[in-house]
C-alpha cells in the first residue's frame, strides 16, 4: 500500500508530484521550526563526532569587506585583482570555505562595521583603518584576535609587532587588527624639472629650508614648486597640518587631559607655514584649498603642474610608475628599480613627524565563522601575498625589508620615511578632531582670519563636546 | 458620509462617541491602514528622534538622559548658528533661482510650440540623475585645472576660477546645483496646474482685449497659485533636508562655509555617531519645515483652497 502511494505521488519520470512536494515541504518546515525552537537551537559547542560515519562538513561562506572600486581608478582595479588572486589561492587551500566579497567606500568601511555591529548585521573579514582603532575599541565591533595570534610563533609575531600600526591596534591585551603594510608619505619630485631649474636631482632637499628654496626656484608660469593639499577632507590634517604641528614640537591632542591642543604655539606656526606657502611665497596654488586629496595631488603630478608634491603616499608608487612613467621596475619592488623623470625624498621634518598608517585586517565581532575568517587573515598575511598587494605601500613584515628588492636606494628612502613615522592621536573622537583641524586651517586660508584666535575657536568647539572623553 | 450637523444632532440625542464609532465603523476601517502606516513610518520615527534628542549616546550604543543639554550645546556653538544661516541662504538662493525658471519652463512645455516634447524630456534630466553623481559632475566641471567651466572663465578673464575655494562662490555653487536639480519637479507641478486651466478663459479674455501679460497676470498666475505653493513647499522641505548634494560637492567647506544643517546632521549621525546631537538637529529641521509650511499656506492663501 505504502509502495503504491509512493508510486502514485511520483510521475513516470520519477519526478515528485506537486502533492508529494507540498507534503515533504510541510514535514521539512515543521522539523526545521521544531529544531529552531528547541533549547539547543543556539550555537552549541561541537558535539562528539559520530562513530559510524564521519559527518560531511557543510561548506562555509565568509564575507570579505573591501574598498576596491574598479571604476574609481586603475589602482583600485589592481588592488581588486590582487584580492581576487588571494581569494582564489585561499579557496584552493580550503575547499570547504567559500568567499563572498562586499564592497564599501574606503572612508566608510570602518563606520559601516561599527553601525552594522550595533544593528546586529554580521560580517566576517574586513579591512580597517588604524586611525579609527580607538573608536573600534570603544564601539566593540571587532573580535579580539589575541587568542588566535597567540598560536603564532614568537618569530612570526615579532615580524609584525615592530609596526606602530600593530601597536595602535592593541589595548589592554586585546589585538583587534593586523597590518597589511606601511603607508607613509614622502616628497615626490621631478628630476627633469630639477635639472631644468639648475638644481641637482641627485641631491634632493634634506631640510625644510632647502625644500622651500627649491620650491621657489621651481615655481614659474604653469608650474608650482610645492604641491600640497589644504582641502576640506581629513587628509588636510593628517598629511599636512598635523606633521607641521609635530615638526614645530606640538601635538593635536593631549592623552593625559584628553583635550585638543592644536591651538598651541606650534599649531599657530603650522597654520602660518601653510598660509605662507600659498600667499607669501606663492609656491603652492590656492586651488589646493578645495577638492579631494587624491584629485589634487595625483592631478598635479599627472599634469606636471607640481614640480614637487608633498605628502605622496607609498600606496601611489604603482601609479607614479605605471600611469606617468616616472619610475621603472619599482612596483612590484625589484632590484632593478630605477627612478627616471621622478623620484622621492624623505619629508624634511624633524623625526617622528611624518604621518604613517596602513590598512589593517580585522574580524567582525558578529562573525558567524571567525575561525574561517582568521584562516583567510592568516593566509593574506603570508609574505608572498602582502608582497604583491599594491595598497600595502611598504612591507608590514620586518623580515620582508631584508629582501634584496627593498635594499635599493629607492626603497631605503621609503624605509627612512617610515622610520620617521607617527600615528594619529589615540582619541575615539579622531574623525571629529581631524575634521575640526581641517576646517580651522581652511578658515584661516580662505578668510585670512587671525590664526591664534581662529585655532582657539575651533579647539574650544571640539573640547566643548569631547574633552575628557 | 454624515455632515457635521448630523453628528451634532447625534450628540444632542445623547449618543456618545462609542456609539458614533460603532455606527460609522466602515469609514474608520478604511482609514485604518493609512493611519497605521502614518503612525508607523512617521509618528514613531518622530517620537524616536525626540527621545534621542534628549539623550547623549555612547559608541557602545548606551544612552544617558541629558534633557535639553544637546539643544543648549548647539545654541551656544557658533558653528551651528552658522549652519542655520547657511541653510537659509541655501534655501533662499535655490527657490529664488529655480522657481522663476521652472515657471518659464512650465509655460514652454505646456505651450503649443513645436518640439515641446523634446524640451520636456531635456528638462527632466537633472531630476533623474542621482545627486551624488551630479555633484561630482559639477565638481569636475569646476575643477580649476581640468574643468571646462573653469577653463572657459580663465580664458575669458585671464584669472583662475576658484569656485570651491571662495566661501561665497562655493555657496553659490551648491545653490546652482540644487536649483538645477529642483527645477524639473517644480516645472512638472506648475505645468500640471497650467494644463488644468480651461482654454475658454483665455479665449474670453482675448475677446475682451486682454494682452499676453494681462492673461498671464489675471488667469494663469492666480489659477496656478495652488501648484506653485505645492512646488515651493516640496522644494523647501527637500532643500532644508538636503545633505548628499552639498556634501558630495564641497564636503561642507571651505571651513564650514557650505555646511548646511543637513550636512551637519549627516556628519554627526553617520561619521561621528553623535546620535543625540544628530537627533536634535533633525528635530530642528522638522520644526523649521513645519514653520515654512505654515508660513507658505497662510501667506499664499493656499489654506483657503484645500
Amino acid at each position: 500500500m505504502h509502495k503504491n502511494k509512493t508510486s502514485q505521488d511520483q510521475n513516470s519520470n520519477g519526478k515528485l508530484t506537486r502533492r508529494e512536494f507540498l507534503r515533504r515541504s510541510a514535514v521539512l518546515g515543521a522539523s526545521a521550526l521544531a529544531a529552531s525552537c528547541a533549547p539547543g537551537a543556539l550555537p552549541q559547542p561541537p558535539a562528539a563526532a559520530p562513530t559510524e560515519a564521519p559527518a560531511v562538513k557543510e561548506p562555509v561562506t565568509i564575507k570579505v569587506a573591501h574598498y576596491f572600486d574598479p571604476l574609481q581608478s586603475p589602482a583600485a582595479q589592481a588592488n581588486l585583482d590582487w584580492l581576487n588572486s588571494v581569494v582564489d589561492g585561499f579557496k584552493k587551500e580550503n575547499p570547504g570555505i567559500e568567499v563572498e566579497l562586499e564592497y564599501f567606500v574606503w572612508d566608510q568601511i570602518d563606520n559601516r562595521m561599527i553601525l552594522d555591529h550595533q544593528a546586529g548585521v554580521a560580517h566576517d573579514f574586513t579591512f580597517s583603518s588604524p586611525q579609527l582603532m580607538p573608536k573600534h575599541f570603544e564601539a566593540g565591533g571587532f573580535l579580539d584576535l589575541s587568542p588566535y595570534l597567540s598560536q603564532w610563533s614568537a618569530e612570526e609575531q615579532e615580524d609584525f609587532s615592530w609596526s606602530p600600526v600593530w601597536n595602535k591596534s592593541r589595548r589592554d591585551g586585546m589585538q583587534i587588527a593586523v597590518p597589511t603594510g606601511v603607508h607613509t608619505r614622502a616628497v615626490f619630485y621631478r628630476r627633469d624639472k630639477f635639472e631644468e631649474a639648475g638644481l641637482d636631482p641627485d641631491k634632493p632637499p634634506e631640510t625644510w629650508e632647502q625644500c622651500l628654496e627649491a620650491a621657489k626656484v621651481l615655481t614659474k608660469e604653469g608650474q608650482w614648486g610645492l604641491g600640497m593639499y589644504f582641502g576640506p577632507t581629513r587628509a588636510n590634517m593628517e598629511i599636512y597640518f598635523a606633521p607641521f604641528v609635530w615638526h614645530f614640537g606640538g601635538d593635536l591632542w593631549d592623552p593625559e587631559t584628553k583635550q585638543a591642543t592644536f591651538a598651541s604655539e606650534a599649531g599657530v606656526q603650522a597654520a602660518q607655514l601653510a598660509y605662507d606657502l600659498v600667499f607669501t611665497h606663492q609656491v603652492t596654488p590656492e586651488a589646493v584649498i578645495a577638492g579631494d586629496y587624491s584629485e589634487v595631488i595625483l592631478n598635479g603630478i599627472a599634469t606636471g603642474e607640481f614640480a614637487q608634491a608633498w605628502g605622496v603616499g607609498s600606496y601611489w608608487i604603482q601609479p607614479v610608475q605605471d600611469n606617468w612613467g616616472h619610475l621603472e621596475n619599482c612596483f612590484p619592488p625589484s632590484v632593478d628599480c630605477t627612478p627616471l623623470t621622478g623620484d622621492f625624498y624623505v619629508t624634511p621634518t624633524v623625526p617622528q613627524a611624518n604621518f604613517t598608517n596602513a590598512w589593517c585586517m580585522s574580524i567582525h565581532k558578529l562573525s558567524q565563522h571567525p575561525d574561517e575568517a582568521f584562516k583567510l587573515l592568516e593566509y593574506t598575511a603570508k609574505a608572498d601575498n602582502l608582497f604583491r598587494f599594491p595598497d600595502a605601500g611598504l612591507p608590514a613584515r620586518l623580515s620582508m625589508w631584508e629582501a634584496p628588492e627593498y635594499q635599493t636606494p629607492f626603497y631605503q628612502t621609503w624605509l627612512e620615511a617610515a622610520r620617521k613615522g607617527r600615528p594619529m592621536p589615540a582619541t575615539a573622537h579622531y574623525p571629529e578632531l581631524a575634521d575640526t583641524c581641517a576646517a580651522a586651517l581652511q578658515e584661516i586660508l580662505v578668510q585670512k582670519s587671525p590664526i591664534p584666535e581662529t585655532l582657539k575657536k575651533f579647539e574650544d568647539e571640539w573640547n566643548a563636546k569631547y574633552a575628557g572623553a | 458620509m454624515r455632515s457635521t450637523l448630523a453628528r451634532s444632532m447625534d450628540r444632542q440625542r445623547g449618543h456618545g462617541s462609542l456609539y458614533w464609532l460603532n455606527k460609522y465603523k466602515l469609514p474608520f476601517l478604511f482609514l485604518l491602514p493609512t493611519a497605521v502606516l502614518v503612525i508607523g513610518f512617521l509618528g514613531w520615527p518622530m517620537l524616536s528622534i525626540l527621545y534621542f534628542s534628549l539623550q547623549k549616546t555612547s559608541l557602545q550604543g548606551t544612552s544617558t538622559f541629558v534633557g535639553l543639554g544637546n539643544v543648549r550645546l548647539l545654541l551656544n556653538e557658533p558653528r551651528f548658528i552658522s549652519n542655520l544661516g547657511t541653510t537659509l541662504k541655501y534655501l533662499g538662493g535655490n527657490l529664488g533661482l529655480s522657481v522663476p525658471l521652472a515657471y518659464l519652463g512650465a509655460i514652454l512645455v505646456t505651450g503649443k510650440l513645436r518640439g515641446t516634447g523634446i524640451f520636456r524630456s531635456i528638462f527632466l534630466l537633472p531630476w533623474i540623475i542621482a545627486p551624488v553623481v551630479s555633484a561630482i559632475l559639477f565638481r569636475t566641471m569646476l575643477d580649476p585645472r581640468l574643468g571646462p567651466v573653469a577653463q572657459v572663465i580663465k580664458w575669458l578673464t585671464g584669472k583662475e576660477a576658484l569656485f570651491l575655494v571662495d566661501p561665497d562662490l562655493a555657496l553659490l555653487t551648491i545653490i546652482l546645483h540644487s536649483a538645477w536639480r529642483s527645477f524639473p519637479l517644480e516645472m512638472l507641478l506648475i505645468s500640471a496646474g497650467i494644463a488644468s486651466i480651461e482654454q475658454e478663459l483665455y479665449d474670453a479674455a482675448k475677446v475682451d482685449g486682454a494682452g499676453a501679460w494681462s492673461r498671464f497676470r489675471h488667469i494663469t498666475l492666480p489659477l496656478t497659485r495652488s501648484s506653485l505653493v505645492t512646488a515651493i513647499l516640496v522644494i523647501t522641505i527637500w532643500t532644508l533636508q538636503d545633505a548628499e548634494g552639498a556634501y558630495s560637492l564641497t564636503f561642507g567647506g571651505p571651513g564650514y562655509a557650505t555646511e548646511v544643517t543637513g550636512v551637519r546632521l549627516f556628519k554627526e549621525a553617520f561619521i561621528y555617531f553623535n546620535l543625540g546631537i544628530a537627533s536634535t538637529i533633525g528635530s530642528a529641521l522638522i520644526l523649521l519645515s513645519v514653520l515654512f509650511m505654515v508660513l507658505y499656506i497662510r501667506g499664499l492663501g493656499m489654506g483657503e483652497e484645500v
